[in-house]
């Protein structure tokens, strides 16, 4: 008797299982057929480093400040730079990313000064060895630097300019107001 | 129904028999290698074996600065890293004495939540799974998904998402992402009810959890079990209602518990905590849309990084700003401890501080490490079988037991 109450039990629970799976089949599929379709990846989606172009210079304004280097958890950031001659700050020589290192944490653009980092948009990168995933940042700057340089030189001369201007003018004004200051004084 | 059961051996000189279980095995979530003494196909022993995952995270916390170590929380429950940021971040406050914003309060509750039942979505699915229910596992996973979409659209990663920051977030939350929120949370509950018919009735499932791994709340208590494995054996304990954080005390809710300490309370606790997490992250998202026009990190740019348009304009900002690049913020000598209540039990980050900017010393009460030692005593007279279905109502997570 125990054994028929058992399997009357036992079937009323799998119909029941049954009915819950069976109204799946009426609903639309969750799955993205990966190869034909294309995930939606947000806008903030963390990757890979890559340099990003700065709308005034028309290159990347990377100052080789270091800072990305040293926040790195897992030091798979190495940048070597040097003063350029006509700039006051360095440009750098060698950006190297290990990206088989790196975890995305996103330290780097945290701290990055000149917010020259951004995140690559390919997610679904795949290699055959360690090298494929050495990745060199100014590779794709390389053709355009000489003209960034030029670019570079240029805003930094117009900013000289501007500053000694300025430096004129405050120098004059502070003249004309100790004339005065004299002046008064004598009246 | 599995009971106890007791088999006399024929010839008293038979040995018992040593199993391997692990660390390659399917069912032990990880590397996990348990040593089983058995009798026939009774367990009479069974000692863990750890430490194949490793890495030394404790002693990692000494070399890195504050910053450089919220990575790597990530990566020890990495069913719910965001607890664990949070765990941390709040102990590295505690220290410097911090308070963040309400509004900080409420995203960090909301997410905390979203950990949980994503974290509890991957025990149902892979628990049930072991138990041979194929058709939870998939639906469980489109649920947790979602959960990771949310996740990446707040803070760019789905899986080690490094989001706090101390003092805040690492970006704040918008209008879009909260829709995004509520959109999961109004059809959660019908998924969750259809988890609950397909295994609550389920004869299969009951025969393989009522009456198995059975401990009573002394001994649990004895063992320092926490989470859902203590409070399946009817001991109310709770870090998020008995030692409140975060804005806990503010949302209504209710801690699951149960009394029977087998396999079968400790799934139902973790149910009913789904529930609750669910309850609490509606309440903590309208909080959220209440606040929308706060601040959400704090005003300190000695501890948090300004704002990249103050960097450039104002030479007292980039200053800190290199500062906090390069040396990272200096912590007051302290020592603090700071518990939480993670997916698996009681989170604790003990931190010692001498002053610099690196810990003195880093120490994680990890749940899923202390909650094995109940491993033991659930599974001593159960069947080999059993033993699969008890590591899945333990839920530990072998990147948190080895840290």
């Amino acid at each position: 008797m125990e054994m028929i109450s058992d399997v009357y039990r036992g079937f009323r629970s799998l119909l029941k299982g049954m009915g819950v799976t069976i109204r799946h089949f009426f609903r639309k599929p969750v799955t993205v057929e990966y190869p034909r379709e294309r995930a939606v990846v947000s806008k903030v989606q963390r990757n890979a480093i890559v340099l990003i172009e700065k709308d005034d210079i028309g290159s990347h304004n990377c100052i080789a400040c270091l800072q990305c280097e040293k926040i790195c958890p897992s030091n798979c950031i190495s940048i070597t730079g040097s003063r350029k001659d006509g700039l006051a700050f360095k440009r750098p020589d060698t950006f190297d990313l290990n990206f088989a290192l790196c975890s995305e944490c996103g330290l780097c653009l945290d701290v990055c000064p000149t917010d020259t980092l951004g995140y690559s948009k390919q997610y679904d990168k795949a290699g055959y060895s360690r090298e494929d995933f050495f990745y060199d940042l100014l590779d794709q700057w390389k053709a355009t630097e000489e003209t960034a340089l030029g670019t570079l030189r240029e805003i930094e001369r117009k900013k000289k300019e501007e500053r000694e201007a300025r430096r004129k003018a405050d120098a004059e004004a502070k003249a004309k107001a100790k004339e005065n200051d004299d002046g008064d004084e004598k009246a | 129904m599995a009971t106890k059961r007791t088999i006399e051996m024929p010839v008293e000189s038979i040995e018992s028999m040593t199993l391997n279980m692990g660390p390659q095995h399917p069912s032990t979530h990880g590397v996990l290698r348990v040593v089983l003494h058995l009798d026939g196909e009774v367990v009479e022993r069974a000692i863990c074996h750890l430490g194949y995952l490793h890495r030394a995270k404790e002693k990692h916390a000494e070399h890195k600065t504050y910053h450089q170590f919220i990575p790597y929380t990530d990566r020890m429950d990495y069913l719910a890293p965001m607890s664990n940021n949070t765990g941390y971040v709040m102990a590295v406050e505690k220290a410097l004495g911090l308070e963040v914003t309400q509004r900080c309060v409420y995203l960090r509750t909301l997410l905390c939540e979203l950990a949980r039942i994503s974290g509890h979505l991957l025990w149902l699915g892979t628990g049930a799974l072991e138990l041979g229910a194929m058709t939870v596992f998939l639906w469980s996973f489109t649920q947790r998904e979602k959960i990771y979409d949310i996740f990446e659209w707040i803070c760019g990663a789905r899986f080690t998402v490094s989001y706090m920051r101390v003092g805040g977030m690492s970006r704040e939350d918008y209008p879009e992402w909260r829709r995004m929120v509520r959109e999961f949370l109004d059809q959660y509950m019908a998924a969750h009810r259809e988890f609950e018919t397909m295994l609550n009735g389920n004869e299969i499932f009951l025969s393989r959890v009522v009456d198995v791994g059975t401990i009573n709340g002394k001994d649990a208590l004895q063992l320092g079990l926490t989470g859902p494995a203590l409070r399946g054996s009817g001991i109310n304990y709770d870090a998020r209602k008995h030692t409140p954080y975060l804005a806990y005390e503010e949302f209504d809710w209710e801690v699951a518990v149960e009394d029977r300490g087998d396999c079968m309370a400790r799934y139902l606790v973790r149910m009913k905590e789904m529930e609750e997490s669910w309850k609490i992250a509606c309440q903590a998202l309208e909080a959220l849309e209440k606040t929308q026009n706060e601040r959400c990190n704090i005003d300190n740019p000695k501890i948090i990084f300004p704002p990249k348009e103050n960097v450039k304009r104002s030479m007292e900002d980039l200053i800190h700003h290199f500062l906090l690049a390069s040396e990272g913020f200096k912590v007051p000598p302290a020592e603090v401890y700071q518990a939480i209540e993670g997916p698996k039990g009681e989170l604790g980050f003990f931190l010692v501080s001498d002053g610099g900017p690196k810990a003195y010393r880093l120490g994680v009460r990890s749940p899923s490490f202390i909650n094995l030692q109940g491993l033991e005593k659930m599974s001593i007279g159960y069947t080999i079988s059993d033993v699969v279905a008890i590591i899945a109502s333990l839920d530990p997570v072998m990147g948190e037991v080895d840290r």
